[in-house]
């Protein structure tokens, strides 16, 4: 009995030992309790809207680019694509089977989609299908009730004039690089849809066309998933800028139009200010289909054409200036006095050096040729003479002061510098000393001497000013560039532009048509080119010269004419380059022509102001 | 009969009881962003039915019960084979028994039965043989073999909350003082040997986590951290029912099970939080002066081991909760979701009341393995 008291009085002991163990513990939690909440309070709540707040990016609409007077060259447009959101989605298979009725599914795009659905978290949309037609869109929103999680949606994609007679210029947008996206961290490029600007000016001025990126403040679960916006933190996204070009896209679409199915580049541009109005390759292609992802097929005919639609021909492609060349050539010479203007020199069809004969591209030769007329026919042996009175050096240092073998910086990708050969050039690239012969060559642009049509045409516009060295530009901005003098004798230069003035005005200039640029009285001065894309062996000179029409197209020689107009007061300088258009006469004139008259007309310079000008005459 | 029974039930537990299962119902309801069908009304279902039990087994004969206490040991040690065998594996441990109709936890059952098993044994064991190595072997036997089951699940959480209560058992026996301080050294020995050896390695981890939180903030520290914000920023009044962030935007993991006490600290504050820890306090005192009240072995060991299992739930759960202890997995009792859970705990308190009802039955002691 004393035994089981004891048991009892040891139960009864332990369990109230126990229990107060048990309150002892209970105290400690609940001192942790005020420990986390009272103390460490305010720590904790400002990790809690931590984890609770996150900022979105907001995607600023891309800038538009314009032409000078407001005509859209890259514009944005409403973009029709189909998302699925994976967690609201029973049957995969199922769904995309009802929606294959509407948009044709590949294997691949299923495959891929299944893909992005088991990568991504079960609330975020995967595309099914971009660049919807409207049509399209409108038959899967009325098929909706039957495709639960399937999500139409509108954003915004870039958009060109489907003409494409901006392509070169303006380039195109595409998804940003790996490279892009490590030089660059602005997070917009880092948002899944974004693109940036590839070529062109899309590309040069991305930075004002991209604008900058917003931050909406949201509420997020532990997932990520938004579950409400705050619009009061809001941070505006800010546009991208409007971008405003010198081109005039009427005068761009009209000299595509003279081009027709021909290849080739031509420019103009104003001979005070250097805006260019025009910057045309040909033949055209459409940008949009990069934007949107372009098929192989497409980019294989792109790539074969043996037009090289994708070659920026009006920037990086260089043709033998020919004939185009020679007032440099006599510029050079009467800067260096070794030409008196009147001298006459005598053509005879050829001359000798050495035992080489350079031939003069009228085979009977023209006679007795003074400056002025061997500018105006185009005599070839009148510039040998002179190159050979004055050496490469003096020709290349003019030539580089009228703006060749420069680069014109107008931040598009890919410009070629040209190029104006000389000794040191040549030992360089081929390993081989100058001779006289190369010079007599490039006096006549043909040799080594390489140029862009925008050279041509800041050449042609630096004449036509005759005191500033005019650069060209493409983008308006608020300040014109800085010209600088290039001190160039007005009374040699008024020489050379009576003679273009007679190619193109005078009955027996190269370039002369009855009716001018179309507008009565308004008078333009210009100069021919005819290059020559094949050596002309003397066997087949003895022969006869085959005749352009009977060679295949690309051996036939290019087209080329620089002009500018009004010839009284100049406003407008042009080039034109046809590839293969055969002699400079025919095709590149009359397009040059053909634009400067319509510059000049859309200027509202008529016949009225043509007369005012003839006054001064 | 049972009219008087009824009226002689002390109605103090069972309403304790509800009014804690009403709290997890409520808080439920807001860990699943206020939609009733994802938990909330299945856990006031299981209360109801867990009521019916808890009254149904107060009801029964606590002689019946004793009667009961090892072939219901038996029964749950089948059934932690069977788990061995034909076990489910949910979130890569293999606690649970497909039955066909439901599945169930025999772990959870195994609390109860040993906490049985050892009252009856304690009851038929005469107590001079209390501190004799037969009466210590045959307790640590008893607790051992379910231990053994329950590790290779594994599951670390039920096999301290088999271990803890049996060894209070022990204590409460009357076993020495001695022999208790020798068992004590022994373990503080053995413990960083189990570290060693016995744990797996996400449990080591756990453990390591719970050390040093700063570990791993994504991965296994990731709960802690978070609940411990959502507790801190609860403060001293809470952001308001159904308004913190941290349980309704998903931040803490398990937010209507393990980690329901989150949801309160974070919408009732410290003062929703110590309210709580009230009841559990109230309940439980009012259960060890039950205990005490009873004159029969098997029936205040039989109190005090469910008291101290339901003591246990709380203190690793909150424990747990406030990042003071490793996550093990102890759902907070009554208020987290869960159905074994729940109809254990239901079960436990019916034994309870049923051994305060029956507290002037004499029972017989040395009748052998039944009745």
């Amino acid at each position: 009995m004393s035994r089981n008291d004891s048991n009892d009085q040891v139960f009864v002991r332990r369990t109230v030992l126990l229990g107060m163990a048990g309150g002892t513990v209970f105290c400690g939690l609940a001192a942790r309790m005020y420990y986390l909440q009272v103390v460490q309070a305010e720590d904790y709540r400002t990790l809690s809207e931590n984890n609770r707040f996150n900022f979105r990016t907001v995607v600023p609409p891309r800038g538009r680019i314009l032409d000078r007077h407001g005509v859209q060259l890259a514009g944005n447009r409403q973009d029709f694509r189909v998302v699925l959101i994976p967690e609201r989605i029973d049957d995969l298979d199922a769904t995309l089977a009802r929606i294959s009725r509407h948009i044709p599914i590949s294997k691949d795009t299923a495959a891929r989609i299944a893909k992005d659905i088991s990568r991504k978290r079960k609330f975020t949309p995967v595309l099914i299908a971009d660049h919807l037609s409207w049509e399209t869109f409108s038959a899967i929103n009325l098929a909706l009730p039957d495709l639960p999680g399937v999500l139409p949606l509108s954003g915004e994609t870039r958009d060109y004039p489907k003409d494409g007679t901006f392509s070169h210029i303006v380039g195109y947008v595409g998804t940003p690089s790996q490279s892009d996206i490590s030089k660059d961290s602005d997070p917009l490029l880092r948002q899944p849809t974004f693109q940036i600007g590839k070529t062109g000016v899309e590309q040069s001025a991305d930075a004002r066309l991209r604008g900058k990126a917003g931050r909406l403040k949201v509420e997020v679960n532990a997932l990520g998933r938004v579950v409400r916006e705050w619009p009061e933190a809001k941070d505006e996204a800010r546009s991208g800028e409007t971008v405003y070009l010198t081109l005039d896209a009427d005068l761009q679409a009209f000299t595509a139009e003279q081009f027709g199915e021909d290849s080739g580049g031509a420019a103009l541009m104003d001979v005070q200010t250097g805006e260019l109005r025009t910057l045309l390759s040909m033949p055209l292609y459409d940008a949009n289909k990069f934007v949107s992802g372009i098929t192989q097929a497409d980019l294989d005919k792109l790539y074969t054409d043996p037009k090289k639609p994708e070659y920026n021909k009006v920037l990086s492609g260089t043709y033998p200036p020919a004939s185009t060349f020679k007032m440099i050539v006599a510029m050079a010479g009467l800067e260096a006095g070794v030409i008196n203007p009147a001298e006459q020199i005598k053509c005879t069809g050829h001359m000798e050096l050495g035992n080489r004969r350079f031939h003069c591209w009228k085979r009977r030769g023209h006679g007795p040729m003074d400056m002025h007329n061997s500018i105006k026919q185009s005599c070839d042996i009148y510039f040998y003479e002179v190159a050979q009175r004055i050496g490469m050096e003096k020709i290349r240092s003019m030539g580089e002061r009228m703006g060749l073998a420069t680069v014109h910086p107008l931040g598009i990708a890919g410009q070629s510098r040209g190029i104006l050969p000389d000794d040191a050039w040549k030992r360089k690239r081929l390993g081989d000393g100058w001779r006289t012969g190369d010079t007599l060559n490039a006096s006549i642009g043909q040799g080594f001497v390489l140029a862009t049509p925008l050279q041509l045409c800041v050449m042609t516009a630096r004449m036509a000013n005759g005191q500033k060295a005019i650069k060209p530009h493409l983008v308006i901005d608020d300040a014109l560039p800085e010209f600088e003098n290039m001190d160039i004798n007005i009374g040699h230069l008024n020489l050379i532009r009576d003679a273009m003035y007679a190619v193109c005005e005078v009955p027996g200039g190269t370039g002369y048509r009855p009716d001018g640029m179309g507008i009565p009285k308004a008078k333009m001065a210009g100069k021919t080119g005819t290059g020559q894309v094949r050596g002309i062996s003397s066997a087949e000179r003895a022969s006869g010269v085959i005749k352009n029409r009977d060679l295949p197209w690309k051996y036939r020689d290019h087209s080329l004419f620089v002009g500018y107009a009004p010839y009284q007061a100049p406003r407008f300088a042009a080039s034109c380059i046809v590839e293969h258009g055969e002699s400079g006469a025919g095709r590149a004139a009359t397009i040059v022509r053909a634009m400067l008259g319509h510059a000049l007309k859309s200027d509202g310079f008529d016949q009225a102001a043509a007369e005012n000008l003839l006054v001064d005459l | 009969m049972i009219k008087d029974r009824l009226y002689q039930l002390d109605w103090f537990v069972p309403a304790l009881v509800m009014v804690l299962g009403a709290i997890g119902v409520t808080m439920i309801f807001s860990s699943t962003g206020g939609i009733w069908e994802d938990g909330a009304q299945q856990h006031l279902i299981r209360l109801m039915l867990g009521f019916v039990l808890m009254i149904g087994i107060a009801l029964t004969d606590i002689r019946i019960w004793m009667g009961m206490a090892y072939p219901v040991y038996l029964g749950a040690l089948a059934l932690l084979i069977g788990v061995e065998f034909f076990g489910v594996s949910v979130n890569g441990s293999q606690r649970w028994l497909d039955l066909g109709v439901t599945r169930v936890q025999p772990s959870e059952i195994m609390k109860l039965a040993v906490v049985m098993a050892l009252a009856r044994f304690y009851h038929d064991l005469p107590d001079w043989r209390v501190s004799k190595p037969a009466g210590i072997i045959g307790a640590i036997i008893v607790i051992a073999m379910p231990v053994g089951l329950v590790m290779r699940q594994p599951d670390l959480g039920t096999s301290i909350l088999i271990i803890a209560p049996g060894l209070l058992l022990l204590f409460l026996s009357g076993v020495r003082w001695r022999i208790i301080n020798t068992g004590l050294l022994a373990a503080a020995v053995a413990l960083p040997l189990f570290f060693t050896f016995g744990l797996k390695a996400y449990q080591k981890e756990r453990v390591l986590t719970f050390l040093d939180p700063e570990r791993d903030p994504t991965g296994a520290s990731y709960h802690i951290i978070q609940s411990k914000i959502a507790l801190g920023s609860g403060g001293v009044n809470g952001k308001g029912f159904m308004k913190g962030t941290q349980a309704q935007l998903d931040y803490v993991p398990e937010n209507s099970t393990d980690f329901i006490f989150t949801v309160i600290g974070e919408e009732f504050g410290l003062m929703g939080g110590l309210g709580l820890v009230l009841l559990y306090a109230i309940l439980l005192t009012l259960c060890l002066y039950r205990a005490v009240q009873c004159k029969q072995v098997f029936s205040r060991l039989l109190i005090m081991g469910v008291s101290a299992t339901f003591a246990l739930y709380i203190i690793i759960n909150l424990a747990m909760v406030m990042g003071v202890a490793p996550v093990v997995g102890v759902p907070l009792p009554l208020v987290s979701y869960g159905g074994t859970v729940m109809l254990a705990v239901m079960a436990g308190f019916g034994l309870i009341l049923s051994a305060h009802l029956y507290r002037d039955q004499e029972l017989p002691r040395g009748t052998g393995l039944l009745l």
